[in-house]
């Protein structure tokens, strides 16, 4: 099949799929509600595979550094293969025997969960870091937000209270009356902007995630 | 027996007269009437991120973000294929200047389309030999994806960070790390919960429908700009229903949400 028959192709299933699911939600129409199922079990099906794919590129990248030494970076990769190895033994080993093997559960529990973690609470350095550059007052809007985000903070922190009253009442009209409102209209421009976006998927016209993009 | 679902049909109104206006502006645009849309500062950057790494002879870092991990998600899958659309302009403009890009996701089913993407930019560029999978980096799930990206900017150095999707706690981490490296940054999210970490670590951010729009902007499709008019009718069509809506609450009158309900 030709380079344009099979990307066209792409674009007429992404159309009908679309029109399909969006039909049978507005429609009760037993015959499309069977299909639009259908369609949710092969999307299934699809993301299962790929992540076989997903297994393939890690496999593929990280070999690649082995065989070439890449400097600093090689050591990982092997390393990765040797824990990738494991896990995929020992999932195999699940697979047939039925229950989850002890080592998989204790890995995945005792390694994986507990460093995720640990990357987790980290995160509230980086938000220091960034709160500290976006509160300088280098001019009026950022002095407005210093004087914002001030009150926020003394709302949420208990000693707040405690040095004033007025804290979190003041706090709290920023988070409620201050916040809502702005966040609602990003909430609805952003929704209008995904109709949009579906509408020109919809009708092939946005080609963009095929490379079409630009010139 | 009512063949339109109950409670939705007023959404289904307002789908057919949204859809209605986005196909009669872009029916106008095709026949010549002028639409002009504002350029993003962000997406006016992109050649100034691709030209700086040329200078550097330093690579780029793109991401479309966690997106909850599928394109399946109905909120952040959206966001996903924006940011899909906008790398294949950036990789065409790396290829033209010889910048070396590296795209990193934990979105195992959008591996297909980013390589095709990829791929695609490359070949319209007449340059199909530029194209290398190894630049396209998997991690599975989102502490392995924050890691991997982490570790490729101490090492890398990238002179430009493109983040462009649906970002979760990862958006600060990366723009942090990207701000400490000196990077330019880029980025772009619908999700309102990371625009304030997005906001204050990037140079340019494209907030909410922003990012769906730009890659309209990008097309430069007349035919594709004219569904941007129709967003903007669309904006006063809400903002009259809100005031309508203030107006009858201020009078205890149920009319509008009832009806909305239907």
């Amino acid at each position: 099949m030709s380079e344009v028959y099979k990307r066209e192709l792409v674009f007429i299933v992404a159309g009908i799929v679309a029109a399909v699911m969006m039909v049978t939600y507005f429609f009760d129409i037993p015959v499309l509600n069977g299909v639009a199922q259908q369609f949710q079990v092969w999307a299934l099906i699809i993301q299962l595979m790929a992540i076989g794919l997903g297994a393939i590129n890690l496999v593929r990248l990280n070999y690649r550094h082995i065989q070439r030494k890449s400097e600093g970076i090689w050591v990982f990769s092997a390393w990765f293969m040797v824990l990738f190895s494991i896990m995929l033994l020992l999932g195999l080993v699940g697979l047939a025997t039925g229950s989850e093997h002890a080592i998989y559960s204790w890995i995945f529990t005792h390694v994986y969960t507990s460093l995720s973690s640990t990357l987790y609470a980290i995160t509230g350095f980086y938000i220091f870091s960034a709160a500290y550059r976006a509160f300088r007052a280098r001019n009026i809007d950022a002095a407005i937000l210093l004087i914002g985000g001030v009150f926020v903070m003394l709302t949420n922190a208990p000693v707040g209270a405690v040095i004033w009253k007025g804290f979190p009442i003041i706090g709290g009209w920023f988070n409620i009356a201050g916040q809502v409102p702005a966040m609602r209209t990003f909430t609805i421009t952003g929704a209008l902007g995904l109709l949009a976006y579906g509408f020109r998927t919809l009708l092939g016209k946005e080609r963009g995630f095929y490379g079409e993009a630009g010139q | 027996m009512a063949i339109i679902i109950e409670g939705r049909m007023i959404a289904l109104l307002l789908l057919v007269i949204s859809f209605a206006l986005f196909y009669f502006y872009m029916q106008q645009a095709k026949s010549g009437a002028k639409i002009s849309a504002r350029t993003f500062p962000a997406v006016a950057a992109i050649p100034e991120a691709v030209g700086r790494a040329a200078e550097m002879g330093k690579p780029i870092y793109y991401t479309t973000g966690l997106g909850m991990g599928t394109l399946n998600n109905p909120s952040q899958g959206p966001q996903t294929l924006a940011g899909i659309s906008i790398l294949g302009h950036v990789v065409r403009l790396c290829s033209r200047n010889g910048v070396r890009i590296d795209y990193f996701t934990p979105i195992v089913d959008s591996l297909p389309l980013v390589e095709e993407t990829m791929r695609t930019a490359y070949l319209m560029e007449g340059n199909p030999e530029g194209f290398d999978p190894h630049h396209i980096h998997f991690q599975n799930d989102q502490s392995p994806y924050l890691t991997a990206s982490l570790g490729y900017m101490q090492r890398e150095r990238p002179a430009s960070n493109i983040m462009l999707g649906g970002f979760y706690y990862e958006s600060v981490v990366l723009g942090e790390a990207g701000n400490t490296i000196g990077a330019m940054q880029i980025c772009g999210s619908a999700n309102t919960h990371q625009l304030p970490f997005l906001v204050a670590t990037c140079d340019y951010t494209l907030i909410m429908e922003e990012l769906y729009a730009a890659s309209a902007e990008i097309a430069g499709d007349p035919d594709v700009l004219g569904s941007l008019r129709g967003e903007d009718i669309l904006k006063f069509i809400i903002l009259a229903l809100i005031g309508v809506g203030f107006l009858l609450g201020i009078a205890n009158n149920t009319t509008l949400i009832n009806l909305l309900r239907m």
